[in-house]
């Protein structure tokens, strides 16, 4: 299952963030002094680093602590899953690149400012298309409809 | 006066420095906390919604909590949108908080609007602690039933959820299940296999805990009966009657929901023939059918190999798998590539793991079609081959893995060959790991000891530095082991070896310099061998292959290599300690070639040493330089008198010249001297195999080795380094039988005996010319086991000692200047007369009584946290009637026992009785097998008493059985 979902810049600003599966919980190298926010941005910071450091030509996988985390970057933006190590990293990469064309369609041509400035609902998007580090659906169109139906109440 | 949320994010992002950004977040944090106080009801939702945003930058937004818990309980469907979204946020599973939102989650799961029901399951799954998980179950349960759609799926999930909280409900929820499978929603559908599939790995972690058989529950036996059921859904999916376009990714049907079911499928199948024969074909029609030009269809070809390579598939269908993942090794993404190695590696491991555990008629079935999967595997060696040289460095090591695995007898030239070359790219850290690799392929598959001693010294060739003490001594122990070709190929070729290093390759350097020693002789001739062919293919190529010629070279040119590895300012002191040993074993091997420059030049060399700043350096060159002379016939140390030690060589050895015996004992020993005893490093490996069983692993005692400035082959061996070996032990205690182990033993000991020599003196001390009177060091200590006779037999004037012992002692130093007085024969008788002494205050056991002296051991534990530690004094008494003078104690302890030795308070002993202060002599002791072996000593006593010298040896073992 998904433990986190993150979205960051190339300068590492954090743009989305959802953890599924609390940090302190299952990290072998997080400190137990560390609250778990802190220990949250930690990793956001670390996850930022591996990822930015790897060339194009690298595979999108990395092992970290003990799970995996499969990236993926559109433009200036850094989209990272990490899941458990004997999960289907293709499948995962097939994950985010349907979230991103979610968010394409949404906005239309999707840019960061957008993402910023809407934060909220790309978080009810994701919320619709994953829920408790699972996929809930596959639809596009099915999404889409529920955010917008949802905005519409409103 | 609140700033909207758009002001802020805008006002945050026309921030130029941090500092400047944490200004504004700090005032926005005090205005929304003023007006958290302040109950201003209508920023509520503006406020949290800012809290997200700072949340997100990841500044401290605790305070909002509540907050969140506010929005989510007011009625409007906006406030309690962004109450949820903050809530599921900004609180984590540990915040006291989201007690209280256990019921306001009752009431809105209760809400007719599907929507507040929807963001209350979505709040369940995503933070629902073990508590509201029990509390909010059956709520969550009754929306599996709803007629929505959208309510069912997310109930699903959210279900999934409480259940891996709390494993002990799984049971009440699987008749829900198996009526969601008709569900016609793909979105239901997705969800409810991973509600299954998260139940069942629940279940199995549940009935591991209680004790059960994880494959026998309830639960999997109903979710087995549904695998037709899921394998109809798969091929519906497959052949297009359940297309629905909005699922389609690339033309390729709802792969999610695909890849699902294959995860949920081998779940099932894993250990059940049964349910596995029930999805062979839909497997098969997945593996066969999905396009593969897209991700999409990759990740389902990828799930479906896992799914045939976990369950209990047939043949055909895991040669199946093998060639897709072949076929993924072959495609240009690398992600691609990076999973079927990955899949590849396991699968072997998986196999090979079955293939061992199993008796043996599950194992033949195992392995047959293990067999067949690797021979499907050995087709696509080269592509594994090639993902060496790829730039990812994750790629690689999948690859360096796999290839380890995939090493047999006939292809392991070729991988070795490739090992190699990847071992000169990859990066440092990882050189020590590939050589253990490339030792135990070696040691395994090697066709011929010629091509093992050539892979072996190639490898340290590449990576000395980086080789590991077991690799060096396991190459060592094979070019030993091999014949005498073998012999004179490695000796030829690691002259070159380091003739072309920059002197950076330790353990190159080490072996190389070993090796010229050993086989020194066989570099004086030409070397001629036929080099084979790498390829089995190559065959015809084989047999015109020209016999190679390593030229023969000159005494000279040999030992100048040796120098200038040692020249070389890097060059470490256990390689000059190895390159003086091998100057000696030259000076023998180069004896006949009548080499007059060589010789000379190595006795230039070791008497260059002789004056090292270096204690172990001096130490070593001028018993070699002793040792060499001797064989000679010449005479090193300046004896003052003729008085030797052992009456023996007294008489004949007169001026210069030493006596016959000694010169052939001397040459002897210099041409046995670096006996590798050969059993006890085999033994040593065996273990070490055993021990690490696949992972490698360095034994601590071997990486101190060097350390302790032995060579590591040639000495520390000797005494068997493991005390866990009594038979090695054993060898070094017996009383010495037969000459040549005497001085095999002998070698050994005088080298190992310089560990203790930190408590020397001062540095310059010259064991050689120095009486031994001055020094009551116990750098001589060790040596004494080894001449090992028993007590009785070991008087001063028995002549039953085999001659090699007389060359030690002569060694070991000119006997000390005393004056003459006659001897008290009868000394000893008087001793049984002498009065009882003092009664003492610690318990004593008697050490020995000799000729009026005798000496007894106090024992004592001083420090009451550490047992093993035992501090021993020696007290003597002297009853002769006259001082004895020159007294040196000299104490040998086995292996598994640390010493430390002062001075005696004083070397002349007075006479005892009266107001004489008592000599003693203070020795620390720790015993590591304390309780299962006994603390024993084995000590030499030398002193002169009227100017008779004396010595004696004798056992001392009865301290307390166990405790010391």
């Amino acid at each position: 299952m998904i433990r986190f979902f993150l979205l960051q810049n190339r300068q590492g600003k954090t743009r989305l963030s959802k953890w599924y599966v609390e940090p302190n919980s299952n990290s072998a190298s997080g400190s137990a002094s560390n609250s778990p926010e802190l220990e949250k941005v930690r990793i956001e910071a670390e996850v930022h680093r591996l990822v930015t450091a790897r060339d194009k030509k690298y595979t999108n996988f990395i092992e970290y602590n003990n799970y995996k985390l499969i990236y993926r970057r559109y433009a200036g933006l850094f989209f990272t899953i990490a899941v458990d190590v004997a999960d289907n990293e293709l499948c995962y990469l097939e994950t985010i690149h349907l979230f991103v064309e979610l968010l394409d369609s949404y906005f239309s041509n999707v840019c960061e400012l957008d993402i910023v400035f809407h934060f909220n609902k790309v978080y009810s998007i994701l919320d619709e298309f994953m829920l408790a580090g699972e996929i809930e659906e596959t639809s596009k169109r099915e999404i889409l409809d529920r955010v917008k139906l949802m905005e519409k109440i409103e | 006066m609140s700033m909207k949320l758009r002001e802020l994010i805008r006002k945050v992002r026309a921030c130029k420095t941090v500092a400047e950004e944490r200004a504004v977040i700090a005032k926005e944090s005090a205005m929304i906390r003023t007006a958290i106080r302040e109950e201003q009801v209508h920023f509520r939702h503006r406020n949290v919604a800012k809290l997200l945003f700072m949340h997100m930058l990841g500044y401290p937004t605790h305070f909002g909590q509540l907050e969140c818990m506010k929005l989510c309980a007011s009625p409007h469907f906006p406030e309690k949108r962004i109450g949820y979204l903050g809530m599921m946020l900004l609180l984590s599973e540990e915040a006291d908080v989201l007690m209280l939102a256990t019921n306001a989650l009752k009431n809105d799961l209760n809400n007719e609007n599907k929507f507040i029901a929807g963001l209350a399951l979505c709040a369940i799954g995503n933070l629902a602690t073990a508590d509201m998980s029990r509390d909010l179950a059956p709520e969550v349960d009754k929306h599996l039933k709803s007629q929505n759609p959208y309510l069912r799926k997310k109930a699903c999930l959210a279900m999934a959820r409480c259940l891996s909280k709390c494993p002990d409900m799984v049971e009440d929820f699987v008749d829900r299940v198996v009526t969601l499978l008709k569900d016609k929603s793909h979105g239901v559908l997705i969800t409810i296999v991973q509600l299954m599939t998260t139940v069942l790995m629940v279940d199995y972690k549940f009935a591991e805990e209680e004790g059960e058989d994880p494959f026998q529950t309830d639960c999997r036996k109903a979710f087995l009966r549904l695998v037709p059921t899921l394998a109809k859904m798969l091929r519906n999916l497959l052949t297009n009657t359940g297309f629905s376009p909005d699922h389609d990714v690339g033309g390729v049907a709802d792969p999610f929901l695909q890849v699902q079911l294959l995860t949920l499928l081998r779940l099932l199948g894993c250990n059940n023939l049964e349910a596995s024969e029930q999805m062979n074909d839909v497997l098969a029609q997945v593996a066969t059918n999905t396009e593969t030009a897209k991700n999409a269809g990759n990740a389902i070809l990828y799930e479906c190999v896992q799914t045939i390579m976990g369950t209990e598939s047939e043949d055909g269908l895991r040669v199946l798998a093998v060639n897709i993942l072949g076929r993924f090794l072959l495609n240009r993404d690398n992600n691609i590539r990076y999973v079927a190695l990955n899949t590849l590696s396991r699968c072997i491991q998986e196999q090979n793991q079955m293939g061992r555990g199993d008796d043996a008629l599950v194992s033949g079935m195992v392995n047959e079609s293990a067999n067949n999967a690797m021979s499907a595997l050995q087709r696509h060696r080269q592509t594994v081959v090639d993902c060496l040289r790829d730039p990812d460095i994750s790629i690689r090591q999948r690859a360096l893995e796999l290839i380890y695995h995939l090493v047999n007898e006939s292809n392991v030239e070729q991988l070795t060959a490739e090992l190699l070359n990847y071992l000169v790219l990859c990066p440092r850290e990882h050189k020590a790991d590939i050589c253990n690799r490339v030792l135990k392929v070696v040691d395994r598959y090697s066709p011929n000891d010629r091509w093992r001693v050539d892979t072996l010294i190639t490898t340290l060739t590449i990576a000395g530095r980086e080789a590991s003490n077991v690799f060096q001594s396991a190459t060592a122990v094979y070019i030993s082991r091999a014949d005498r070709d073998t012999h004179a190929f490695a000796a030829h070729k690691l002259v070159k070896a380091i003739r072309d290093d920059d002197g950076s390759q330790t353990g190159l350097l080490l072996i190389g310099i070993w090796c010229i020693g050993e086989y020194g002789d066989l570099l004086l001739q030409p070397c001629t061998y036929v080099p084979q062919a790498t390829d089995t293919d190559d065959l015809a190529l084989a047999s015109q292959s020209t016999p190679v010629t390593l030229e023969a070279l000159a005494p000279i040119d040999v030992v100048q290599t040796i120098e200038r590895v040692t020249e070389h300012h890097g060059c470490l002191e256990h390689i000059k300690n190895r390159a003086l040993t091998t100057y000696a074993k030259l000076s023998n091997r180069f004896a006949d070639s009548g080499d007059a420059v060589a010789l000379g030049m190595i006795n230039a060399v070791l008497t260059k040493h002789s004056t090292s700043r270096s204690l172990e350096l001096q130490l070593r060159s001028c018993e070699y330089l002793a040792l060499i002379n001797a064989a000679k016939g010449v005479k090193s140390a300046p004896v003052p008198k003729e008085d030797d030690i052992f009456g023996v060589t007294s008489s004949v050895s007169n001026g210069d010249s030493v006596s016959p015996a000694v010169m052939k004992a001397a040459q002897d020993a210099i041409a046995r001297m670096p006996v590798v005893d050969q059993k006890v490093l085999e033994k040593r490996l065996a273990a070490e195999n055993m021990e690490d069983g696949g992972v490698t692993t360095t034994r601590p005692q071997r990486a101190a080795a060097p350390a302790n400035g032995g060579d590591l082959l040639d000495l520390n061996d000797m005494f068997g380094s493991s005390s866990a070996t009594p038979a090695q032990n054993g060898t070094s205690f017996a009383p010495v039988g037969e000459a040549a182990k005497s001085d095999m033993d002998l070698l050994s000991e005088v080298f190992s005996a310089q560990t203790s020599t930190a408590a020397a003196p001062s540095l310059g001390y010259d064991p050689f010319s120095a009486p031994a009177v001055a020094a009551p060091s116990p750098a001589f200590a060790n040596p004494m086991d080894l001449f090992g006779a028993p007590p009785t037999t070991a008087s001063a004037t028995s002549t039953s000692l085999a001659p090699t012992s007389n060359t030690a002692i002569d060694l070991f130093g000119a006997p000390p200047v005393q004056t003459s007085a006659p001897v008290d024969l009868f000394g000893s008788i008087s001793v049984a007369s002498t009065p009882a002494p003092a009664t003492p205050t610690k318990p004593r056991v008697m050490g020995f009584s000799h000729n009026g002296l005798s000496a007894e051991f106090e024992y004592s534990k001083p420090d009451p946290t550490n047992n093993q530690r035992s501090e021993l004094a020696a007290c003597f008494k002297n009853t002769t009637g006259s001082p004895v003078r020159g007294l040196n104690l000299q104490v040998a302890v086995p292996k598994y026992v640390q010493m430390q030795m002062d001075p005696p308070s004083s070397t002349t002993v007075p006479v005892s009785g009266g107001n004489a202060k008592e000599v003693t002599q203070k020795i620390v002791v720790t015993n590591s097998m304390l309780g299962t072996k006994n603390l024993m000593l084995k000590i030499k006593v030398s002193f002169t008493v009227n100017g008779q010298k004396m010595e004696h040896m004798a056992t001392v073992s009865g301290f307390p059985v166990g405790e010391y």
